[in-house]
């Protein structure tokens, strides 16, 4: 056998194993979506009915009528969307500020925000409980969103990227009569972008899957996001009756999560390869 | 209109970083539309004098007037100043055109004005092709012209450009510099240029200041400071290969010094009139001032090495005592190394250097 023949052999074998693993992270994701498709009668009888006909989109219709999952979908966009827009402002300004400006104890100030991301939610949830109950924010926008604005790790990554930005841009700037802000928003945040994607789409993801503050803070469920919502109606259903209509409410919940995906397939490839040289 | 004062006054500058002085009390004068070259060694402070100018560093001491206008405490962008910096640092994200109007914007031109101010220098630079692309689409060259580009728009008083061919090429490097020089003539502008590369300072500059250890060594024509180093270090630094340096014993009875090396005395064309009195006196010699002779005859050495240039041959030779000299030959030279040479000195084009390491050289010959 040919060196050419054996890396031939080697890239089918290669191939082979990858279609089998995808064929089995697709499984479940397929399944919810065969059972979406069945009546809940049909599924009462065997779940095994899931692999022919007869198909109906009944339970799609009936979500659309009877079920809070367009509100939880709404309340998990809004504050997943906010708290995204939020972290990027936040975390863009004091990178810039960590990075470039001079300013007294600033490496104090940075050192105590990388403290941050040693610290465990579970450590300061009943602080925090408590703190949100005094300001009266459980049950609303602020009160889920607020939380997730403090993201040290957003903060180290932009500092970094700012950082690794060459000074004399800021200089060519400053010659070109541009004001600090000007550099900040017309020369330098421009070419953070494929960090910001970056830090956009972790955000973005761990917002939209969060569950345990939202299932603490939202006690309401007209304020529930999608992840508290829907546990709560697999609870209701506890799995016995009703299973297609809860599988089309799972497919409602990740299609979402699909549309980030396909949109910024690039950047989440990008993000995951260089944590993985990091 | 009356009483403006043209160029560029630097006054008793100072500057340190922390406990490190950078520049030492530097004063320096520059005319209107003279092309001056800052020259020295790494670290010897010529880049900080510049963003001094510049506004990008703070002086500690001292002031620096441009055209009659004190800016030592003004902001940078209000100095008149443009900057061409080693790396371009062109804006990645911005067209070439974006990055020529985004100063001009900044200061509120109009739009027609800066589309004028754009096409000129893209008439001057040859850049009008490539004025949509990013700087990431283009070449070294490319980049340096319109890096170039961006300062011209700005129509400055003064050009300030930092080792601006350090990263070109070597070919790419000379045909820059060849068009630095047009370009200068077309300008008519004053101009700055750091660099640590004599050739780039001494084909490009009306005047050098030569730079060491946070102090100016020497102010000149280019040919000023070839032909009359101010001392010992200048002429070291400037010419390639470096001035022989070799220690001789003076004769200053007559009225031109004398100068005893192991081979014999040479007559120097420095008047002994004036000479202070040294023990310690070092004569300089050009490496095309030193011409190989036949065995026994001038200064007995023995050839290290030879490099063919071509059209000259540069002969690296060791004399009886260990000190090396470098000696020049014709381009049809036939010395090979271990060769037993002499040495002949056109001694009359020798500098002398105290043991300060002042120079001392011979008469200028007038006409």
């Amino acid at each position: 056998m040919t060196a050419s023949d054996n890396k031939r052999l080697r890239d089918v074998a290669l191939l082979a194993t990858l279609v089998v693993l995808g064929f089995i992270m697709l499984v479940p994701l397929m399944w919810t979506v065969l059972l979406s498709l069945k009546s809940n009668s049909d599924l009462l009888q065997s779940t095994a009915n899931a692999f022919h006909g007869p198909y109906t989109v009944e339970n799609y219709a009936a979500i659309t009528k009877s079920s809070g999952v367009f509100r939880w979908l709404m309340n998990s966009v809004i504050v997943s969307g906010l708290q995204t827009i939020g972290v990027l402002v936040l975390a863009s300004l004091a990178g810039y500020g960590f990075a470039r400006l001079e300013f007294p104890y600033r490496d104090q100030i940075f050192l105590l925000v990388l403290f941050g991301l040693a610290i465990p939610e579970q450590a300061v949830i009943i602080t925090r409980h408590q703190l949100f109950t005094g300001l009266h924010l459980h049950n609303s926008y602020p009160g889920l969103i607020l939380p997730g604005l403090a993201a040290p790790f957003g903060v180290f990554l932009m500092t970094q990227y700012f950082k690794a930005i060459p000074k004399e841009l800021d200089e060519a700037a400053i010659l070109d009569n541009a004001s600090r802000f000007k550099i900040f928003w017309k020369v330098l945040l421009p070419l953070t972008i494929p960090a910001q994607a970056t830090l956009g789409i972790f955000t973005f993801l761990g917002s939209w899957n969060d569950y345990w503050w939202p299932l603490i803070s939202a006690t309401r469920a007209d304020m529930f996001t999608l992840t508290v919502g829907l546990s709560a109606s697999q609870i209701n259903f506890a799995q016995t009756s009703g299973l297609g209509y809860l599988m089309t409410q799972a497919v409602f919940a990740a299609v979402p999560i699909l549309i980030v995906y396909i949109i910024f397939q690039k950047y989440i490839v990008r993000a995951v390869a260089g944590a993985a040289i990091r | 209109m009356g009483g403006r004062v043209s160029g560029i006054e630097i006054s008793h500058v100072t500057k340190a970083y922390g406990a490190t002085p950078v520049l030492d009390g530097v004063t320096l004068s520059i005319a209107d539309n003279e092309f001056v070259a800052f020259l020295g060694p790494s670290g010897c402070g010529k880049t900080t004098l510049l963003r001094l100018i510049a506004g990008l560093e703070e002086v500690d001491a001292g002031e620096i007037h441009i055209n009659g206008r004190r800016v030592d405490q003004l902001a940078p962008g209000a100095r008149g100043v443009a900057m061409v910096f080693q790396n371009y640092a062109l804006y990645p994200h911005m067209t070439v055109a974006d990055n020529l109007a985004f100063g001009l914007k900044n200061v509120g031109v109009g739009k027609a004005e800066i589309e004028t101010r754009i096409a000129e220098a893209a008439r001057i630079l040859e850049i009008g092709d490539y004025l949509h692309r990013k700087p990431g689409e283009l070449s070294g060259g490319q980049k340096q012209r319109v890096a170039i580009g961006r300062a011209i728009v700005k129509k400055p008083d003064l050009f300030l450009f930092d080792e601006p061919l350090s990263n070109l090429d070597a070919a790419l490097r000379m045909r820059t510099r060849l068009e630095l020089a047009q370009l200068r003539r077309r300008l008519k502008a004053t101009m700055i240029l750091v660099t640590h590369d004599q050739v780039e300072a001494m084909t490009l500059a009306d005047r050098i200041v030569v730079m060491k250890d946070r102090k100016i060594q020497q102010v000149g024509t280019p040919m000023e400071i070839y032909t009359r180093p101010a001392n010992v270090f200048v002429a070291g630094f400037v010419g390639s290969p470096p001035m022989n340096i070799l220690k001789v014993e003076l004769d200053t009875a007559g009225p031109v010094a004398m100068a005893k090396l192991a081979g014999g005395v040479f007559k120097t064309g420095v008047v002994s009139a004036g000479l202070p009195a040294s023990s310690d006196w070092r004569i300089g010699l050009r490496p095309e001032n030193v011409h190989i002779a036949g065995s026994g005859d001038g200064l007995a050495a023995t050839v290290e090495f030879v490099e063919r240039l071509g059209e000259r041959t540069l002969v690296y030779t060791k004399l009886a005592d260990g000190t090396a000299v470098t000696a020049e030959d014709a381009g049809t030279s036939k010395v090979k190394m271990g060769d037993p040479v002499g040495l002949r000195m056109d001694a009359e084009a020798a500098h002398l250097f105290d043991g300060e390491g002042v120079g001392y050289h011979a008469p200028e010959v007038e006409g």
